[in-house]
């Protein structure tokens, strides 16, 4: 118990921390809200009296504040371009994003989680190396590219799915996963990869130690010694793997939104930064960081739910 | 008695690979086949020819030229981004874990908040302050590297901080910049080599995310992850467009990784 409320106390001052710094830092561009409703030809009196009533005259700590208030509220400001609330704008396309980085997530754990154990179990043989090398390759192949293949092989020559016939998920749900299988097996091969090799190390490393000896000496066979001792062990690096996947996979899916058109999150924090329409960036950017932090703290959780040796000193 | 294999053969693989990649951004830097910002209507799209080895793109540039010119500016960016990342890194990394202290719990606050950042976010934070382009992405990318590195560096010197070999050098006078450069710092070389190189391939990776995202390398300027971008409408006329300079990416990554595998192995 104390461990987990010492990492949810890191955990919120890292929260608090990452918001000072993107407000900080956004806060530094020149020109803010006042300017971008009234645009550049305004007169200095009509602006003065709009900051004044927005409050941007404020010192920057108070602004801060109350700025950080109302995003814990869920009210994360006004957009320049569109002139609509950041939340509304963001609402209805933030579980498309997500959904993608969920099902990634799955097909990773669904796909790596037996072949990592299979290679372990034969490693050495010519299966293991085969599926090695393609694992090797698998890794180097930026997911975007991934992306192209998959269009080009399974959109265009063997026509599978339509590329660019993304459905919402408002209208046709299962159309919607539908679409979403091809680019969610783009974000998730490389991640794959990297995760049967980590999984194959680990469980090699893990069975040269002197407990599964133990094990097999009191008559276990090889699959109790591994499903039993060995992969319980092996899994912990692996876990820590995965934590950090769902964050790169987060982030991934706003370049593999791209490749496939799909308006998801990625969409609009990418036309946002090219029309410096800083109030969509900055919420974009706290809540994925959110969610990569959260996850983090759910990994360090389980990670000692899993072995209650890793104590609060790490 | 047998010889021991002085190198893997992942290693040798991996070695070869990037020997063939390196030659070919020294090639491009020196000379490429054509002009790689001429146009050439009469040649739009075609296909891969002795004339044009990987084809022409939608303006009628010749891809070959421009995949030579891409590798290089991916090349210089993921240097320019590890080295960044590595220094900066490897002081901070020192310094904290041989003095431990307040300084090392704040520094390493701040890297943990770093580290929590995925790299091509705060890329993209930089972006969309200071503007699109290459040394932006050099530099967004370059503090995003950095506490990888310092976390890495800082283990290993408070694994080495203890040791004997430290504390007689100090007991020898040594000043303790010198025991942290020259006494403890070689040591953690393997470490740190297999590192640097993991580094600079997510830095490939990244920079090639960016410039397809269009906010690294700015068009005319040629870069393998905006070649990828613009060859996507022409994807099913002109695949090759897409598959040379993909199959460059791949290249580069992969012959980067096999001799890191080769250098931990050893």
């Amino acid at each position: 118990m104390k461990y987990i409320g010492k990492k949810l106390v890191t955990m919120l001052m890292t929260l608090l921390c990452i918001s000072f710094l993107v407000y900080f830092a956004f806060d530094l561009i020149p020109g803010d809200a006042a300017l971008a409703a009234l645009g550049t030809d305004a007169s200095p009196e009509s602006l003065a009296a709009l900051r004044e009533q927005l409050g941007l005259n404020r010192p920057f700590l108070t602004r801060y504040l109350a700025w950080l208030m109302d995003f814990v509220r869920g009210d994360f400001g006004t957009s320049y371009k569109y002139h609509m609330p950041v939340a509304d704008m963001i609402a209805s396309k933030l579980p498309i994003t997500v959904m993608m980085a969920f099902i990634s997530f799955l097909m990773m754990i669904v796909v790596s989680l037996p072949l990592g154990i299979y290679t372990a179990k034969h490693s050495g043989k010519h299966i293991d190396r085969f599926i090695m090398a393609l694992n090797q390759i698998m890794m180097s192949v930026p997911h975007f590219f991934m992306g192209i293949i998959i269009t080009y092989v399974f959109g265009l020559v063997l026509k599978l799915f339509t590329p660019g016939g993304f459905v919402s998920y408002e209208t046709d749900f299962v159309g919607f996963l539908a679409y979403l299988i091809f680019p969610c097996i783009a974000i998730a091969l490389p991640k794959i990869a990297m995760s049967v090799k980590m999984l194959r190390s680990s469980c090699i490393e893990e069975a040269k130690k002197d407990y599964v000896r133990t094990a097999y000496s009191k008559g276990n066979n090889t699959n109790k010694v591994l499903y039993r001792h060995v992969l319980k062990n092996a899994m912990i690096p692996v876990i820590t793997l995965w934590g950090m996947t769902l964050a790169d996979m987060l982030v991934g899916s706003i370049v593999i939104e791209q490749v496939f058109n799909i308006p998801g999150i990625g969409r609009i924090l990418l036309t946002s930064i090219s029309y410096r329409d800083y109030p969509v960036v900055e919420t974009i950017i706290i809540l994925i960081a959110t969610v990569v932090i959260v996850t983090n703290f759910c990994v360090d959780v389980i990670y000692q739910l899993i072995d209650p040796r890793i104590s609060v000193q790490d | 008695m047998k010889k021991k294999k002085a190198y893997s053969t992942n290693f040798i693989i991996g070695a070869v690979i990037t020997g063939i990649v390196l030659v070919m951004i020294i090639i491009g830097f020196i000379h490429t086949p054509y002009d790689i910002t001429k146009m050439n209507s009469a040649v739009k799209l075609a296909p891969p020819s002795l004339k044009h080895l990987m084809g022409c793109d939608n303006f009628g540039r010749d891809i070959f030229s421009r995949v030579l010119k891409g590798m290089g500016n991916t090349f210089v960016i993921a240097f320019a981004t590890v080295t960044i990342g590595a220094v900066c890194g490897v002081v901070i990394g020192a310094f904290t874990g041989f003095f431990g202290g307040w300084l090392d719990e704040v520094l390493m606050r701040i890297n943990d908040v770093l580290f929590a950042f995925p790299s091509i976010l705060l890329a993209l934070v930089f972006v969309s302050i200071f503007g699109t382009g290459k040394y932006n992405v050099v530099a967004a990318l370059g503090i995003a590297f950095i506490p990888s590195f310092a976390r890495i560096v800082r283990g290993e010197f408070i694994k080495y901080r203890e040791m004997d070999y430290v504390k007689s050098a100090r007991l020898a006078g040594v000043s303790q910049i010198r025991i942290i450069f020259v006494h403890i710092l070689p040591n953690t070389m393997t470490v740190l080599l297999s590192s640097i190189m993991i580094g600079f391939n997510n830095a490939v990776l990244a920079e090639a995310g960016m410039s397809y995202l269009g906010i690294g390398v700015q068009p005319p300027d040629a870069s393998l992850g905006s070649m990828l971008s613009e060859s996507q409408t022409y994807l099913f006329s002109a695949p090759w467009y897409a598959i040379f300079p993909g199959a460059m990416i791949i290249l580069m990554v992969l012959g980067f990784s096999l001799l890191a595998d080769g250098i931990k192995e050893k």
